[in-house]
């Protein structure tokens, strides 16, 4: 190994272009035509609305992600709280018919209580019991998928039972369109008001200070006299309650009922927003575009190529160790000089 | 007699349903011994048995399947190895990282190559010793289980054994109790931990290898299904003894197959509540383990 930095760079970029490509040339591609047409569609008149429309769950979650990941607490329980954001807000949805706006933020808050209920259940027995809080939360989502599931085909499924999924939330529910013609709607702005708070959380409060030195030294916090395992609850909670949101705010923008595997597979992808945002609030929105491109694109590559869409995670893993190991490539470059 | 039979097949059931999962804690067991996590078994589990999958349905023999699977594990535990030791990427990132690639891997390459509905797979038959395995009650338990179950078993006991009671073992332990003193030690700190999560890697891929060509022959799009992290749920409620997360993840196979069980017995149950209960008995061991734990004096 080369303690060159530009070798360590060039190491790294490459690692992270070069996986993916080998799986599609495994699979009788060239990576150069396939990411060309990727880009043409993500860019395109058709594909830079639903690039935007994926990112809006992705940023709420590695908003979230990172929140909990700055505090030293890995949640990979966001598909699980999603779900219980979504569950709480549509339960309640049908009494806000008429209510007009007031419906809707309400439906949006209760995503975030969904959510925050189980983020904090997971910091409870994390702070006070010492449970892991990496297997709870994944095992919380295998709970939240198999609750779904009974829900949307028992007490929760629409009345004509014939499809399993919910009701249809009330039209006071529903984000509007923002962009005629595309299903880009209106949680573009929650998510980036979400993406301003956290910064503003993260630099600026006691609650972003804490939880910072909570990651870095857990034992300078608990020397500092932070009530540590207030902390890890309110923290899990925040984290778990955008997740939620996001939840709510796929219901009220997109499906407008709960179906079985909306958001599939969004809570890993929110762990590589997050880290490829280096936790950093401001850049979470971009690093979930980016992302956003990847599943917009990969949904037309099945489409058009016959790409499956599974590359999506093979790209995304290489994306999360890349990210990671810039920092080791870029740390050579303090020992040289 | 008919509830001795009963639990004589739920018991032969939970061996069969939980061997996946000891099998991956066996080999985390020894990592965690050594100071290195790989929550990234998971992944590995699903890659696993993708090709033991693929290389039994092309070459026909399901034991190339397992050993391509073991070999797998080898070379992705090694990356595991690599990012974390000389990389510096830390441990649960590079987890995460694995158990999304071996979700894309997997699936990926199972849709280019064996499709992605269910193909029956060459699997591995059941140890059949005549008379023995026909004893009525004992026989399903104890003589008519796979040859990986059996070999499983010898496994755990050896790593137990040489963790705890060999000079390599300690010297493994050392490095997991504090890196710096085992280096200041003269143990190659690096050598032992990388020789623990390749050895974690081997048990992962044949966990994963036992799902597709034992337990259920054949090959379904995430089929480990959270067993990967049940694993490591077991190397913790085991406290890190290979033997004790093995039979730990053995309890898990119980859980499944009385949830089977309830499934038939109860049919107006939606049957969702029973799936969920191996996830919940595993949140529930956590607690109570973390609880006991405390009660006991240090």
């Amino acid at each position: 190994m080369s303690s060159e930095p530009i070798v360590r760079v060039g190491l790294v970029l490459g690692f992270a272009v070069l996986i993916p490509s080998v799986f599609v040339l495994l699979a009788g591609h060239n990576p150069w035509s396939v990411l060309t047409t990727l880009l043409l569609y993500a860019l395109g008149p058709q594909g830079w609305s639903e690039v935007l429309l994926h990112a809006i769950p992705l940023t709420l979650i590695g908003l979230g992600v990172a929140f909990a990941l700055r505090a030293g607490l890995f949640n990979i329980g966001s598909d699980g709280q999603l779900i219980a954001g979504a569950l709480l807000s549509v339960v309640f949805a049908p009494y806000f018919s008429g209510w007009g706006v007031t419906g809707l933020l309400i439906f949006l808050v209760l995503g975030f209580v969904g959510g925050a209920a189980l983020g904090a259940f997971v910091g409870y027995l994390r702070a006070w019991f010492g449970t892991s809080e990496i297997i709870v939360t994944i095992m919380l989502n295998y709970v939240a998928l198999q609750m779904v599931s009974y829900l949307i085909r028992g007490p929760m499924q629409e009345s004509s039972r014939f499809w399993p999924r919910s009701y249809a939330i009330p039209e006071d529910c529903v984000l509007p369109i923002i962009v005629p013609g595309t299903r880009l709607h209106a949680g573009l702005f929650v998510a980036l008001l979400m993406a301003m708070l956290c910064a503003v959380a993260q630099k600026r409060t006691v609650l972003g200070f804490q939880s910072s030195v909570l990651g870095a030294n857990p034992g300078a916090a608990a020397y500092a006299g932070f009530p540590v395992k207030t902390l890890t609850l309110v923290v899990m909670a925040i984290s778990g309650g955008l997740a939620g949101l996001a939840g709510a705010v796929e219901v009220a923008g997109i499906y407008q009922r709960i179906e079985e595997n909306m958001a599939e597979g969004f809570g890993l992808a929110g762990i590589a927003v997050a880290l490829i945002a280096r936790l950093e609030a401001s850049g979470i929105p971009l690093a979930a575009c980016l992302f956003g491109i990847f599943f917009a694109g990969a949904g037309a590559l099945q489409r058009e190529v016959g790409l499956p869409f599974p590359l999506v995670w093979v790209i995304e893993a290489a994306m999360i160790f890349a990210a990671g190991a810039l920092h080791w490539a870029l740390a050579g470059r303090k020992v040289t000089a | 007699m008919i509830d001795l039979l009963l639990i004589s097949g739920l018991l032969a059931a939970s061996i069969r349903l939980g061997m996946a999962i000891g099998l991956a804690a066996i080999g985390e067991a020894a990592s965690e011994q050594s100071g290195i996590f790989n929550i990234g078994i998971e992944g590995i589990m699903l890659v696993g048995a993708f090709v033991a999958a693929w290389g039994s349905v092309h070459t026909g023999s399901p034991w190339l399947g397992v050993l391509l699977a073991m070999l797998i594990g080898l070379a992705l535990a090694g990356f595991h190895a690599l990012v974390v030791l000389v990389v510096g990427i830390d441990q649960f990132v590079s987890g995460i990282g694995m158990v999304i690639f071996g979700l894309g891997f997997s699936s990926f390459a199972a849709r280019l190559t064996i499709g992605a509905r269910p193909t029956a797979v060459p699997g591995l038959a059941a140890l059949d010793l005549g008379v023995l395995s026909h004893i009525p009650i004992i026989g399903p338990i104890l003589f008519a289980q796979s040859p990986l179950a059996y070999f499983a078993i010898a496994l755990a006991v050896a790593t137990g054994w040489v963790l705890k009671r060999t000079a390599l073992g300690l010297e493994i332990r050392a490095c997991g109790a504090n890196a710096a003193v085992a280096e200041a030690m003269a143990i190659p700190v690096k050598r032992r931990q990388t020789a623990c999560i390749l050895f974690g890697g081997v048990t992962a891929g044949l966990g994963g290898a036992y799902l597709s060509v034992v337990q259920v022959n054949a090959f379904v799009e995430g089929m480990v299904a959270g067993r990967g992290f049940l694993a490591v749920a077991c190397v913790m409620l085991g406290r890190r003894r290979p033997l004790a997360g093995f039979v730990a993840g053995l309890g898990f196979g119980l859980a499944e197959a009385t949830q089977i069980r309830l499934q038939t017995l109860y049919p107006d149950l939606p049957y969702q509540f029973l799936v969920m209960l191996p996830y919940i008995a595993a949140i529930t061991a956590l607690v109570v383990g973390h609880a006991s734990r405390r009660a006991r004096p240090a």
